[in-house]
C-alpha cells in the first residue's frame, strides 16, 4: 500500500503513522472500485457503491485503526456492507416491481466486456467473484480476506480455489 | 484440464495476469467525487492512545489483573485486620425510629465483637422512660486463679451499685474454666457498672439490648384504673337491697372476676416495673487453656493469612453466586449472538447467490 501523506500521534511511546483520509482514498480508490465491480458485476452500480463507500468511510474515518489492519481491508469491509445493503434494497425493489409489472426489461450494464474471461466472470456467482477480487486483484492475504468476508480462512481458501477452477473451466468451454 | 502441475501453474498465472489486466480502474469522475470529500476533522480519541487489543487479548490481560487485584485486596484486608489484637466491629441493628438509647417504643440492639467498651458507643438508658435493659459481656482472663478473683469482683461490683447477683455458674476444666454470672443492677447506674465489669478482663464480645416498656406500663396502668372503677361500681350496685337474687349473684361473680384480673394485672405491672428498674447483665468470664490461649494469640502473619483466606473465600462465594445467577443470562446472550450471526451469514449467502 502506498501512503502519500501520514500524521503521527502525539504519544511518543505509541508512534504509529496514521495515513490521512485523502491519501488512503487516492491510493485505494481503484482497489475498492475493482472489488465492487467484481462483487456486483455491474459497472454503474460499482461506481455508485464506490462513491457511497468512501462517503461512509469519510464519516467514520476516526474509527479506522491502522494497528488492526490495512486501510484496504477496512475499506473493503465497508464496501461489502454497502453492497449487501444495495442487494437487499434491490431485492425489495424487484419484488415490488414484480408484483405490478412482470415483464419489465432488465437493463444490465456489461461490467467486464465482451471477451471469454469477461463472459466467464459474468457466469460466476457474486460470492465467487468477490473472493477472486479480494485475493487475486486486491492481493489481500488469506486471514484478512476471511475477516472481510466474515468466514474462516479455510472456507475462504476453498471458495477461492473453487472459483478459480470454475473460471478456468468456463473459459475453456468458451474457447472450445 | 491441465496435464501436469507445471501446466496448471502456467494456466493459473495466465488467468491471474488476465484478471489483473481487466479494465477495472475507477473512472475520473468518481475519483474527482472522492477527492472532493477532503479530509475529515481530526480529534484524538482514547482509541488512538490505547494499544489495539482484541476482546480475546483484553480478556487474557483482564483476567490475571482481576485475580491479582483480588489477591492484593485480600492481603491488604488481612494486614489491616491483623494490625491490632483488639479490633472493634460495631454492628447496629435498629427497628423503629431510634438508634440511640432513648428509642421510643422500639428495640435497640448493639453487638460488638472483641471490642473494648466505649462510653460513647454504649447506649445509655433514657431517663423518665421504662426500659428493659439487657447486656451481655464476654471477657477473657489469664488463668483459673484470676477467674475466681474476677468472679468475686464482679459480685462486689454488682452489690456496690445497689444490685445483686441473680445467678452464678462457675466451672473449671484442667487449665481452663468459665464463669457465667447474671447480675441485676439498677438501670440508673448500669452504665458505670458495665464499664467497671469490662475492666475485669479482655473483652471478646458484647451485646446490648434495650426494649422500651413505656407503652406496656401505661396500658397496664390504664387497665388497673378501669378494673378498680369497675369493682367500685359493682360494689355500689350490690349495696342496694332491692336487687333480685340472680342479678346480685351475677354481679358478685363479675366483681370476683374483676378482682382476680386486677390482681393479675397489678402483678404484671409490678414485674414490668421491676424489670424496668433493674437491668440484666450476663457476664461470661473465660480462662482458656494454655494451648487454646496460644492458638488465640496467633502471630500477626498467621492472622493476616487467615483473614486474607477468609476474604478470598468470601469473594469466591460471591463470584460463584453471581455465576450461578447470571449463567442463564449468559447462555441466552450467547445463543442470541450465535443465532444472529448465523442468520446474518445465511442472509449474506442468499443475497450474494441471488446477485
Amino acid at each position: 500500500m502506498r501512503v502519500v501523506n501520514a500524521v503521527t500521534t502525539s504519544w511518543p511511546a505509541l508512534r504509529l503513522d496514521r495515513p490521512t483520509f485523502s491519501a488512503v482514498a487516492e491510493s485505494e480508490l481503484d482497489a475498492v472500485h475493482r472489488y465492487l465491480l467484481f462483487l456486483t458485476g455491474n459497472r454503474t452500480v460499482a461506481e455508485d457503491l464506490t462513491g457511497e463507500t468512501f462517503e461512509k468511510a469519510f464519516r467514520v474515518w476516526r474509527r479506522f485503526d491502522p494497528r488492526r489492519g490495512t486501510a484496504r481491508a477496512w475499506l473493503c469491509g465497508i464496501a461489502r456492507t454497502t453492497a449487501l445493503d444495495h442487494f437487499r434494497s434491490e431485492e425489495r425493489r424487484r419484488r415490488r416491481e414484480e408484483r405490478y409489472a412482470h415483464d419489465l426489461p432488465e437493463t444490465e450494464d456489461l461490467a467486464f466486456g465482451p471477451g471469454p474471461l469477461e463472459a466467464a466472470l459474468g457466469l460466476l456467482s457474486a460470492a465467487e467473484r468477490e473472493v477472486v477480487a479480494l485475493r487475486v486483484l486486491l492481493e489481500l492475504d488469506g486471514p484478512t480476506t476471511a475477516r472481510v468476508l466474515g468466514i474462516s480462512t479455510t472456507a475462504c481458501s476453498t471458495r477461492l480455489s473453487r472459483a478459480l477452477k470454475r473460471l478456468e473451466e468456463l473459459m475453456k468451454d468458451a474457447r472450445d | 484440464m491441465p496435464a501436469t502441475d507445471v501446466d496448471f501453474e502456467r494456466e493459473f498465472e495466465e488467468l491471474v495476469r488476465d484478471l489483473r489486466a481487466l479494465p477495472t480502474a475507477a473512472p475520473e469522475q468518481l475519483r474527482e467525487h472522492v477527492r472532493l470529500l477532503g479530509e475529515p476533522a481530526r480529534t484524538q480519541t482514547l482509541r488512538d492512545v490505547l494499544p489495539a487489543l482484541s476482546w480475546r487479548r483484553s480478556l487474557l490481560v483482564l483476567a490475571p489483573v482481576c485475580v491479582l487485584g483480588l489477591v492484593s485486596a485480600a492481603l491488604i484486608h488481612g494486614l489491616v485486620n491483623s494490625g491490632g489484637s483488639q479490633n472493634q466491629a460495631l454492628v447496629q441493628q435498629t427497628s423503629g425510629s431510634g438508634g440511640t438509647a432513648d428509642t421510643k417504643g422500639s428495640k435497640l440492639e448493639l453487638g460488638t465483637s472483641a471490642a473494648t467498651p466505649n462510653a460513647r458507643s454504649l447506649a445509655t438508658p433514657a431517663p423518665g422512660r421504662f426500659q428493659d435493659y439487657q447486656a451481655s459481656l464476654s471477657l477473657r482472663v489469664k488463668d483459673v486463679d484470676t477467674l475466681h478473683e474476677r468472679t468475686a469482683e464482679a459480685t462486689q461490683i454488682a452489690r456496690s451499685y445497689g444490685g445483686f447477683v441473680a445467678s452464678v455458674d462457675e466451672s473449671t476444666n484442667g487449665g481452663g474454666g468459665q464463669s457465667d454470672l447474671v447480675l441485676r443492677i439498677p438501670v440508673a447506674r448500669v452504665q458505670d457498672a458495665y464499664f467497671r465489669l469490662a475492666t475485669l478482663g479482655t473483652v471478646t464480645a458484647q451485646h446490648l439490648s434495650i426494649r422500651d416498656l413505656d407503652q406496656v406500663v401505661r396500658s397496664q396502668g390504664r387497665r388497673i384504673v378501669q378494673l378498680k372503677l369497675s369493682i367500685a361500681r359493682i360494689g355500689q350496685t350490690l349495696e342496694s337491697a332491692s336487687l333480685p337474687a340472680d342479678v346480685r349473684l351475677r354481679l358478685e361473680l363479675q366483681r370476683d372476676a374483676a378482682k382476680q384480673e386486677l390482681a393479675r394485672v397489678t402483678g404484671s405491672n409490678k414485674a414490668t416495673l421491676r424489670e424496668a428498674s433493674l437491668s440484666r447483665i450476663s457476664l461470661t468470664l473465660t480462662a482458656q487453656q494454655a494451648a487454646a490461649a496460644k492458638k488465640g494469640g496467633m502471630g500477626r502473619i498467621e492472622r493476616a493469612a487467615r483473614d486474607a483466606g477468609s476474604f478470598l473465600a468470601s469473594a469466591g462465594a460471591v463470584l460463584l453466586f453471581l455465576l450461578i445467577v447470571l449463567s442463564p443470562l449468559i447462555v441466552l446472550a450467547a445463543v442470541g449472538l450465535w443465532g444472529t450471526r448465523a442468520y446474518r451469514r445465511r442472509e449474506e449467502r442468499r443475497l450474494l447467490s441471488a446477485a
